[in-house]
């Protein structure tokens, strides 16, 4: 009789187990993505889907391209794309990695809103953030020791912005590593000679201002017609064409309701 | 979905004859070009982009992973089998062996293998490892240690560092280097074996002028400050040929602060040593050894393929070191080969080529003084032979080396002083790291393919001063070497 009631028991976790993950989806990845944008289509998403839950972790593009190679998450954000050796290791655990553009983005330069300086050129951004110049009459400011903000490595906004700007040159030597777009913001915000970059969603914190960059604004015009010159898609990888809950969620966002939430984030949509 | 596939197919077509992997990367701009013509979607575009990394990634270069900060890498070296016989003669006052000859015939070979590149902001490194712990020599004789552990033994199959260095290309028109080095300095055989990598640091400037001749205005030149790649042998000189009508100057000039020998301690427990470990008498060791080099020069290339190349240098020898730390004798066997007191050398290598229709022909040369020679007579026992301080050599170089088919035929005269330069690094096949040697030397080769070049060597010389020994210490245990003759047979594959 005993062993009767253990099966059955046995039989009912299982199933409610089952259910459980059916209803639950894995999203790991990129800080630009998962900080705002991911979590407000999560929202409206389980309004329109009663009983799904969602674990996302936005620690970094890196960590939401391992996730899909090690098979931890069912879609991993990235604000960058896969790099041939990530390709390579998911190719060899006999994974997939498919990107699908969900929004576009800008970078934005962002300097303290008392900086006077009123725009900059790509040379003038590479030699800033190489620490090619370190004053800030160097690029036609007032003067000050240049204090630059940067993200930390394993965001894709860390090596996007080296590929965009900086023509893969090594950030300068004193800049200060961030762990987020929002501290970035905050930090120059606070400091008269700060300049770092941040996603276009998080351009309205106080205290900063957006470089024009070689007489480009950026907005969402811009960013679309790809002539402001540090716009990227953002990603979200699956391994191989998704399924089941995770292309719900995938559909959901590049469909017009997800869109739509692009926009009113800071993102630009792809249409 | 077919605009896709059709755009992969066509990416993937027009890289398969040039290596995917290569070329992934490359499919970017195209890839944009056709998202800003409204060819493909930059949805398309990105799947696009995706199959190919894949494909990339599948191939042997895909998986060949190198660290972020590598923006160019190369693999490079090359090996050889050689023949040689290479004997010398005693003199005919020797008291046991008059006019012997002492004979050896080797079967050899060598393996240099490295990687050298480029990293991010300017900065390169070099590592080569090469077989063989002897400086002036990457050889290994086949058979040799066949006593120690029976046939075919490895114990002199060995692998050394050859080099191991980093550099720093920021500055234009500067190269800094600093480790276990390619010679930085425009050198010849007569002062320099070409197989030494020297240890320390070098500067290394080049300007490049552009002067246009004629036109009733006088010259006017142009300056070019464009960066060139790191040479293959790290020396900053080798110009492409000038433009006709136009004269190009490459100034250059090289600066070298080698540790020839460290001292260990500096300060010993107690009173430093006034003799060093054969008995010789040495200068109180109190610092490291350096050899110090200052070379100003400049290569004229004028139209026609003609062109000029002269390099002045001064080699100053400072602190004492331990192991080079005795006086210069160079007399017998018996007596210190190796001292580098009294050494300030001026060195002039000197080049001048032309060409007959299409074949390349050269006038080289190389002059050297020692200024401070009548000190290391003096110190060798010999102050009645202080005038043995010049080196020199001068001979003709007909055809090149670059390609398949290509010949070369080079003859020169080398005559070497017993108190005029320094016998451990001048080269040790021709007259066997000696010095008070003259003679004539022939090398010919010929390319059997590219990468393959196939090389006789001959060399026949005698003791230029009858008084003196012929200091130095080579592979033929005789000194005074009163004769001396080597052939080399060589087949060379290059990578």
């Amino acid at each position: 009789m005993k062993i009767k009631y253990l099966a059955v028991g046995c039989a009912l976790v299982a199933a409610t187990m089952s259910n459980a993950n059916a209803d639950r989806l894995v999203i790991k990845g990129s800080d630009t993505l998962g900080a705002k944008l991911v979590p407000q289509l999560a929202e409206q998403f389980k309004a329109q889907h009663s009983g799904t839950t969602f674990d996302i972790a936005a620690e970094g593009s890196t960590t939401g391209i391992a996730a899909i190679i090690d098979g931890t998450a069912e879609i991993g954000m990235s604000s960058r794309r896969a790099k041939t050796s990530e390709v390579g290791a998911a190719a060899a655990k006999g994974k997939h990695m498919k990107p699908t553009i969900v929004a576009y983005d800008g970078i934005a330069v962002i300097v303290n809103s008392a900086n006077p300086i009123k725009g900059l050129t790509k040379k003038q951004v590479e030699q800033i953030f190489t620490g090619d110049v370190t004053d800030w009459s160097a690029v036609g400011g007032s003067g000050g020791k240049i204090s630059i903000y940067t993200r930390n490595t394993s965001s894709g906004t860390y090596s996007d912005f080296k590929e965009l700007a900086m023509k893969k040159r090594d950030y300068a030597g004193g800049s200060q590593k961030m762990a987020g777009n929002e501290q970035i913001a905050a930090e120059v915000g606070k400091n008269p000679n700060g300049v770092g970059y941040v996603g276009m969603a998080y351009t309205k914190a106080g205290g900063v201002k957006v470089m024009p960059i070689d007489g480009v604004a950026l907005s969402i015009k811009t960013v679309q017609g790809h002539t402001y010159s540090y716009w990227r898609p953002t990603f979200y990888y699956t391994n191989g064409e998704p399924s089941g809950l995770a292309k719900e969620f995938l559909d959901f966002t590049i469909g017009p309701g997800g869109q739509k939430i692009v926009g009113q984030v800071g993102f630009v949509p792809i249409k | 979905m077919f605009r896709k596939k059709l755009t992969f197919a066509a990416i993937a077509f027009c890289f398969a004859f040039t290596g995917i992997a290569a070329r992934a990367q490359d499919a970017g701009a195209l890839l944009d070009l056709l998202v800003r013509k409204k060819v493909i979607s930059d949805q398309e575009a990105e799947e696009v982009r995706a199959e190919l990394t894949k494909e990339a990634a599948s191939t042997a270069a895909g998986k060949w992973k190198l660290s972020t900060p590598i923006n160019e890498i190369e693999l490079y070296g090359d090996t050889r089998m050689r023949y040689e016989y290479r004997g010398g003669r005693t003199a005919s006052n020797d008291p046991t062996n008059p006019n012997d000859w002492y004979e050896r015939h080797r079967e050899r070979y060598r393996l240099r293998i490295g990687l050298r590149g480029t990293l991010a902001d300017d900065w390169f490194f070099g590592v080569r490892l090469e077989t063989s712990t002897n400086p002036r020599s990457t050889n290994v004789t086949f058979g040799d240690d066949s006593s120690v552990n029976g046939p075919f033994s490895k114990d002199s199959d060995r692998i050394s560092v050859g080099q191991a260095y980093l550099g720093y290309k920021g500055f234009p028109d500067f190269t800094l280097t600093a480790g276990r080095m390619p010679n930085p300095l425009v050198t010849t055989p007569l002062l320099w074996d070409d197989d030494i990598n020297p240890e320390g640091l070098a500067q290394q400037w080049k300007h490049t002028f552009n002067v246009t001749l004629g036109g009733g205005g006088g010259a006017a030149a142009v300056q070019s400050y464009g960066k060139e790649g790191y040479s293959k042998e790290g020396k900053a000189v080798v110009a492409p040929p000038a433009e006709p009508s136009k004269l190009k100057i490459d100034v250059f000039a090289n600066f070298a602060q080698f540790v020839y020998d460290d001292e260990n301690p500096e300060n010993p427990i107690g009173p430093a040593r006034t003799t060093d470990t054969n008995g010789f008498t040495q200068k109180v060791p109190t610092t490291d050894a350096f050899l110090l080099a200052w070379q100003v020069g400049a290569r004229f290339t004028f139209p026609k393929n003609i062109y000029v190349q002269l390099a002045p240098t001064l080699y100053n020898y400072t602190g004492t070191g331990d192991s080079f730390n005795t006086y210069f004798q160079g007399d017998s066997l018996d007596t210190n080969q190796n001292g580098i007191n009294s050494l300030l050398v001026l060195d002039i290598p000197v080049e001048i080529g032309w060409r007959i229709g299409e074949l390349p022909m050269r006038v080289f040369g190389d002059f050297a003084t020692n200024l401070e020679a009548d000190g290391r007579a003096k110190a060798a026992g010999h102050p009645d032979h202080d005038g043995q301080r010049y080196a020199y050599e001068i001979g003709l170089g007909v055809g090149q080396l670059k390609a398949k088919k290509d010949w070369e035929i080079r003859a020169w005269w080398q005559h070497t002083e017993q108190y005029a330069v320094d016998p451990n690094l001048v080269d040790s096949d021709i007259y066997d790291s000696r010095v008070n040697m003259e003679g004539v030397a022939v090398k010919a080769g010929y390319a059997l393919a590219d990468a393959i070049i196939f090389n006789l060597t001959w060399a026949y010389g005698w003791r230029a001063n009858g008084n003196l020994g012929t200091g130095g210490v080579g592979d033929i245990p005789i000194n005074p070497l009163d004769q001396y003759q080597i052939f080399q047979a060589d087949l060379n594959v290059k990578f």
